[in-house]
């Protein structure tokens, strides 16, 4: 491992300068309203330029030197234990920094212009340049603790931005949503840290990766497992799934950022990093394809039960995802398969996302795709770039996904025995499926005839929202080439994740496969077709409806299940609880609605406080202390 | 009868005390006995100035005298006080967070006078009551309530006599009740608090004096490392030590406020004078795990077998009854009473672990939960209407627009409670789960799925402050005075500074984690 | 609870001498009951000085285990100064039977009453098991008390071993002072008014004669029950004000209610 020198002992200002930016906007209050989106958007632009700059100077370095530890400072040293705080910049890592930066510059500057007319544009400003900060802190860490911040962080400002538009209650239920399924996560995320420390004395990445042969099966297996909860959660996979579309619920530019390009790839980003730990337990890694191949389906078929086109495109990402972690979940050598479609899809899904917002403000907010239809004339550049995502996405020849997304079923299908079959034909049926939803969303949308409400006149973006989008298409189609182009990005992330796969035994031919996905797709995409496109699209959602769209539509009963399994025992834990909390009755039956006045009314109300009853509490405690330890004792 | 009579017998010596490893204590009982001279001799003018003098003096040259005593480790007054890094490190911790209460008790801009009322024994709601509040009248005999209280904190962890520890505890206890009563805004409420306090407080003293009891009856000795010895090798049957040590525990727990044991704790917290609801959420607790730490490690060490079990029940219902009773609450001072339920459930993980690590992962833990909960009870006083403080959650809501400095600091006191890095309790936190890992895996599990839990009100309180609408005629914040700022500001930059370089507080908590038996 | 029963064997086989068994089983009982009445007795007075029996009995009882000193502290101490200066308060404040008495939690009394013998239960058995076997000693021997004297073995102890502790029991002492003068002392804001202005303020006031006390003509002595006048109806200026009992002052207009 080497140590940074020149450019590279610069690193800390990826995570600094974000910092300190939110910190200036977010207290610098009313007087910093009239240059704060400038500064916001502009601090990500810089940190693409560095961003770069440090790219070339670790390509610069021979291939085995390539993985650059910057040691900042010790942060905890306790006995034999040390963290440091410190980056490891490697070539997996700079991926995402370039990620992150470069996709995320774009958003900025679309949202300069997305959020032109938001009486709260510094304070969002402030949270994404804040996301920035800790996402990147997030990819660089070079140990698991110092991750955990970047992690934290993150949920932190997805939590805040989903929320963002607190008056709508759904906004603020969406908000708790992500934050209890990521907070699920975090605990797998803290567990697993929590066991590495206790079986390898340590949670740096040098440490912990180099020692994997120090772990014995099962405790692989536990820790892969945890750091896939913890994945599930951010990224949300199976069975954690349920906060993505609902996070929607932020303003688009977030959707395209946290919950389409980049947090949400988190997860990826975790089991790719800790590749080494899953080399260990086959347990843990069939278990991240089992999730993903479960995922990718999910996602797809709920994708084409909606009519809100931004959750057309959330489950759309679940599902993406899906294919990202059943490519790191194929293990070495699928890897950076897995890695390249996470940089694909960054492109492609936050072209969608952008031309979809794009649509959401020509049409004044409104996002059911049933009163769109006919937009391809009076918005030309958002169409144009919403065909870039849709032919990635679909993996049309030579666009993105048809580079990315193809290796990830032949690898599946290259696993070979019955499980290949299985998760090869599973993502080829995924692949069909993406046709077909993402052709309804763009027929339902850009075609047919005029289903608006009276009062939109729909017009183009102005040119800061659609250079951003345009510069997003353009890479959408011609990025997956530039990706594969003679193994380069491959080559480049072998020193973090080992060579790629070799070109070997194919259960297939590739030709044969290229062609039968192909097939598969058309036959999406002509269904699709033929179903939406050819008769008039009711502005009202058809009732009496097949089985499976029914079920599309509830997202295959996944908030329902929730809500019978998790929520409801719950809340009736906590209702039961309360109850005999004489004073906790108080809090829960009065509620918001005592309000201000309860000054004294609360006064009155303690006044009848029972002391009799808290000395009971204790006795009984009393009791159940001596009967305890006098049973431990004498059992 | 004859052996009523006095008789010549044997003389006695009288023990070594050592001085000046007791200089602490002696230095803030002395200031509290200058104190009540002051109450008696100094004319009302000039009393709360010269009370401020004396109090902080006498704290800051205790805590200097801690400082000078770093490395004293031996056992005096016949055995019955062992200075040790540990004990030292909970004096200084207890002596440091006492002066930030005093300096908010010493705020006098916010609120006529300061929180603590003009004259405790006026009744309420009495005419003269009403012309008192309006001036700037305090009672001052909080002052030395308040050092009397920090003495008895600097004696309990260090007892290693379980008598003196019991008398320790009723002089730390004792001034608390008054205190309690003594809030100058919503005086009922604050006298009801204090009777509660009071009763309970009794009520658990008498499980701790049993206990005791019993323990003399089994080890002939309240001495701990007698106790110690005595399990080792005893052929007693064993009953009176579990039985005597269970109802020991009982009365330790109460004062941590740890459930099952923990009901007193909203209705002190919410009803006390925020100043001394600071004051006891932290230097008491600090104390208080002390001396549960020094009766579990010196007494019973031989035995951990045994009481483990005990200390991983109460530490699962504490972090429960924390975690989910907090949920419901509205009111900020009830819920942060909540969230100390919940954290002394964290620390007592720790305990569990039984050796050095664990030792120093408490009093790391300790110390900053103290910053960070005297920091935001500091914070409540600033929020404010006619009616004194708003602690009323919907009055917080929009805090932000308002004051977006407040918000910002409150926002990191909560994450630091919640645990989220970067903070002073996600070390902490970390340490303390680090330490005890080992040897209790699952209730680490446990505690980090509560400490999930807890989050969410946390972050409740700043997305509440962040986005929600403010309420119409909603609080206004008051401009802090110098005390309250200082107080403030040393506990926020503690908070941030010990989650970004934790190293130097991390390695003192580590060198003083010695306990001398 | 035979372990109970087996220990009470012990003290009635011979083992202790025949007057001390005896005694124990007097004074034992009415300790017990002295306490049981403590608890269930209405009226404040009478449960008081049923906690005054309990005492008593228990400073018979270290009396009869060889501890003179201890038993005539607890007796002079306890149930002289302390029970009684109780009993002196109460006399004061004359609260009799009227406390609520109606228990408005519902289960508290049941669970209560379960968890109270639950506790009494597991620590008497407990306690019975762990002095099961264990042989009763004479306190006076030179093998058990080195200094050959009660209350010079309390006295050595006391500043030796206990010395800190005893030392800091001054500090509790000094605390209970300062906090009943928190909790009652009321300063005065005005200059003491000399006999003179008293005198004339009263002549001037039209009632030169003192107001009457509590409890005059009415069935009840108490200082909350105001007094009857002549007529049969209340003085209300007979009580003070800030008196427990007799904040509701105006809803006594009828002397019925007063008895």
């Amino acid at each position: 491992m080497n140590t940074a020198h020149g450019i590279q002992s610069a690193a800390w200002l990826l995570v600094a300068l974000p910092l300190f930016s939110a910190a200036v906007l977010l207290l610098a209050g009313k007087r910093a309203d009239k240059w704060a989106h400038l500064v916001g958007a502009a601090v990500p632009v810089i940190l693409f330029i560095y961003a770069v700059m440090l790219f070339f100077s670790v390509k610069a370095e021979s291939k085995g030197n390539r993985e650059i530890n910057l040691h900042l400072y010790q942060w905890i040293v306790v006995g034999t234990f040390k963290v440091d705080a410190g980056f490891l910049i490697d070539p997996l890592s700079m991926v995402f920094v370039l990620l992150i930066t470069g996709v995320g510059s774009l958003i900025h500057i679309y949202a300069v212009g997305y959020m032109a007319h938001d009486p709260g544009r510094r304070r969002f400003f402030g949270y994404f340049n804040f996301f920035i900060a800790v996402m990147l802190l997030l990819v660089l860490a070079n140990n698991y603790l110092a991750m955990y911040v970047g992690w934290e962080g993150v949920g932190l400002a997805s939590y805040l931005l989903i929320s963002f538009y607190f008056d709508r209650p759904t906004a603020a239920t969406a908000g708790n949503k992500a934050f209890f399924a990521n907070r699920v996560g975090d605990v797998g995320l803290s567990i697993a840290i929590m066991v590495m420390f206790a079986y390898l004395g340590s949670t740096s990445y040098a440490d912990v990766l180099f020692g994997n042969a120090k772990l014995t099966q099962g405790v692989a297996a536990a820790i892969g497992l945890m750091l896939l909860l913890a994945a599930c959660g951010k990224s949300g996979q199976f069975p954690l799934q349920t906060w993505l579309p609902d996070a929607m619920e932020g303003p688009t530019p977030v959707s395209a950022l946290i919950h389409a390009a980049t947090m949400v790839t988190a997860g990826v980003y975790l089991i790719a990093r800790s590749a080494p730990i899953f080399d260990v337990s086959q347990a843990a890694r069939t278990a991240v394809v089992i999730v993903g191949a479960i995922t990718l389906l999910y996602g797809c078929i709920c994708a084409f039960g909606q009519d809100d086109l931004k959750r057309v495109l959330a489950y759309s990402t679940v599902s993406q995802i899906g294919y990202m972690f059943l490519a790191v979940g194929l293990g070495p050598g699928v890897y950076a398969i897995g890695i390249m479609h996470l940089v694909g899809h960054g492109f492609f899904k936050a072209a969608l996302f952008l031309s979809s917002g794009s649509v959401m403000h020509a049409m004044n907010d409104r996002i059911d795709m049933r009163r769109f239809g006919g937009l391809w004339r009076v918005m030309p550049i958002t169409y144009f770039v919403f065909v870039c995502g849709y032919l990635a996405i679909i993996g049309f020849p030579l666009a993105t996904g048809f580079w990315t997304k193809d290796k990830i079923i032949e690898a599946a299908l290259d696993k070979g025995g019955t499980s290949g079959w299985v998760l090869g034909i599973c993502a080829l049926a995924g692949a069909g499926l993406t046709a077909f939803y993402m052709t309804r969303a763009l027929v339902m949308t850009f075609h047919g005839e005029r289903r608006w409400e009276d009062d939109v006149h729909p017009h183009e973006a102005p040119s800061s929202m659609t250079l951003p989008m345009i510069v997003l298409g353009v890479a959408s189609l011609v990025g997956g080439y530039l990706l594969v182009f003679g193994g380069g990005f491959q080559h480049w992330l072998e020193p973090s994740v080992g060579p790629s796969v070799e070109e070997g035994v194919h259960t297939v031919s590739p030709v044969v496969l290229t062609l039968l996905t192909l097939v598969v797709v058309a036959l999406g995409a002509l269904g699709a077709w033929v179903a939406f496109g050819r008769k008039p699209i009711p502005i009202t959602q058809p009732v009496g409806v097949s089985p499976i769209t029914t079920a599309a539509r509830r997202n295959i009963y996944a908030d329902a299940f929730n809500e019978a399994v998790l929520q409801r025992p719950g809340q009736w834990l906590s209702r039961a609880l309360v109850y005999f909390d004489n004073r906790g009755v108080d809090g829960a039956v009065t509620g918001l609605a005592a309000g201000f006045g309860g000054g004294s009314a609360r006064l009155k109300r303690s006044q009848t406080g029972f002391v009799r009853s808290y000395a009971l509490s204790m006795l009984a405690g009393s009791v159940a202390v001596v009967a305890v330890l006098l049973a431990v004792r004498f059992q | 009868m004859s052996h009523l009579l006095l008789a010549e017998t044997a003389p006695i010596h009288a023990p070594s005390v050592a001085y000046s490893s007791l200089s602490p204590i002696f230095i803030v009982l002395g200031a509290a006995l200058v104190g009540v001279l002051v109450e008696a001799l100094v004319p009302r003018a000039e009393r709360y100035a010269v009370q401020m003098v004396v109090t902080i003096g006498g704290l800051t040259a205790a805590l200097v005298a801690v400082g000078l005593l770093h490395n004293t480790a031996e056992t005096t007054v016949a055995g019955a006080l062992a200075v040790d890094g540990a004990g030292l490190f909970i004096q200084g911790s207890v002596l440091v967070l006492s002066v930030m209460s005093v300096l908010l008790i010493a705020e006098r801009s916010v609120d006529v006078g300061s929180a603590i009322v003009a004259s405790a024994a006026v009744v309420v709601g009495s005419p003269t009551d009403r012309r008192l509040a309006r001036t700037d009248r305090v009672q001052t005999e909080v002052f030395p309530l308040l050092l009397f209280a920090v003495a008895g904190m600097l004696i309990f962890p260090i007892s290693n006599n379980l008598l003196l520890m019991f008398v320790a505890l009723e002089v730390l206890s004792l001034p608390l009740y008054l205190m309690a009563g003594l809030s100058r805004r919503r005086r009922l409420l604050s006298q009801e608090a204090a009777l509660k306090y009071f009763l309970l407080g009794a009520f658990a003293s008498a499980f701790f004096l049993y206990g005791l009891a019993l323990l003399y009856g089994y080890a002939n000795s309240v001495d701990l490392p007698a106790i110690l010895n005595a399990s080792k090798a005893s052929p007693k049957s064993d009953v009176l030590l579990y039985v005597g040590l269970a109802l020991l525990l009982v009365g330790l727990l109460f004062k941590a406020g740890i459930a099952p044991f923990h009901s007193w704790t909203p209705d002190v917290y919410q009803g006390s004078p925020t100043p001394v609801t600071a004051f006891m959420s932290s230097c008491t607790k600090i104390a208080a795990f002390g001396a549960i730490m020094r009766v579990l490690y010196v007494g019973f060490n031989a035995t951990a077998w045994n009481w483990r079990p005990i200390v991983w029940a109460v530490a699962i219902a504490s972090m429960a009854v924390g975690g989910i009773f907090g949920l419901t609450q509205t009111d900020l001072k009830r819920v942060l009473a909540y969230s100390s339920i919940a954290h002394a459930g964290f620390i007592l993980v720790g305990l569990v672990a039984l050796d050095k690590d664990g030792i120093a992962s408490v009093l790391f833990y300790v110390l900053t939960y103290g910053f960070s909960t005297m920091a935001a009870f500091g914070v409540l006083m600033l929020v404010r209407d006619a009616d004194g403080e708003a602690t009323h959650l919907a009055q917080w809501s929009g805090l932000a627009r308002k004051s977006p400095f407040v918000a910002a600091v409150m926002t990191v006191l909560l994450l630091s409670m919640a645990g989220i890095p970067l903070t002073s309790g996600f070390i902490a936190k970390f340490y303390v789960f680090k330490a005890a890992f080992h040897v209790a895996a699952p209730l680490v599990v446990i505690a980090l799925i509560f400490s999930a839990v807890a989050a969410f009100y946390y972050l409740r309180i700043v997305v509440l402050m962040f986005f929600a609408e403010p309420p119409e005629n909603g609080p206004t914040i008051a401009i802090p005075g110098w005390s309250t700022a200082v107080a403030l500001t040393f506990g926020m930059v503690v908070t941030v500074v010990l989650g970004i370089f934790p190293q130097p507080i991390l390695d003192l908590a580590a060198k003083a984690a010695t306990l001398v038996g | 609870m035979s372990a109970v029963i087996s220990t009470a064997g012990e003290l009635t086989n011979g083992q202790v001498p025949l007057g001390e068994a005896v005694a124990f089983w007097i004074l034992g009982p009415v300790s017990l009951a002295g306490a049981i009445g403590m608890v269930l007795l209405r009226n404040a007075v009478h449960s008081a000085l049923s906690l005054v029996a309990t005492m008593m009995s228990l400073g018979m009882f270290y009396l009869i285990e060889q501890g003179p000193f201890l038993g005539l502290v607890q007796i002079i101490v306890y149930t002289g100064a302390i029970m009684i200066l109780f009993l002196f308060v109460l006399m004061l404040i004359g609260r009799d039977a009227s406390d609520s008495i109606v228990e408005t939690l519902r289960g508290q009394r049941w669970a209560a009453s379960l968890f109270g013998i639950g506790f009494a239960l597991l620590v008497a058995l407990s306690v019975g098991r762990a002095f099961k076997g264990s042989k009763p000693v004479n306190l006076n021997s030179a093998t058990t008390n080195a200094n050959g004297q009660n209350v010079n073995s309390i006295a050595a102890l006391l500043f030796t071993k206990y010395l800190f502790a005893f030392e800091l029991t001054s500090a509790l002492l000094i605390i209970a002072a300062v906090g009943a003068m928190v909790l009652a002392h009321l300063e005065r804001e005005t200059p003491k008014r000399t006999q003179k202005e008293i005198a004339r303020e009263r002549i001037r006031s039209g009632r030169p004669q003192p107001l009457p006390g509590p409890g005059v003509l009415s069935s009840h002595d108490a200082i909350g029950t105001p007094a009857l006048l002549p007529d049969g109806s209340i003085a209300p200026e007979s009580v003070m004000a800030s008196t427990p009992g007799v904040r509701e002052l105006p809803a006594l207009d009828n002397p019925d209610n007063i008895r």
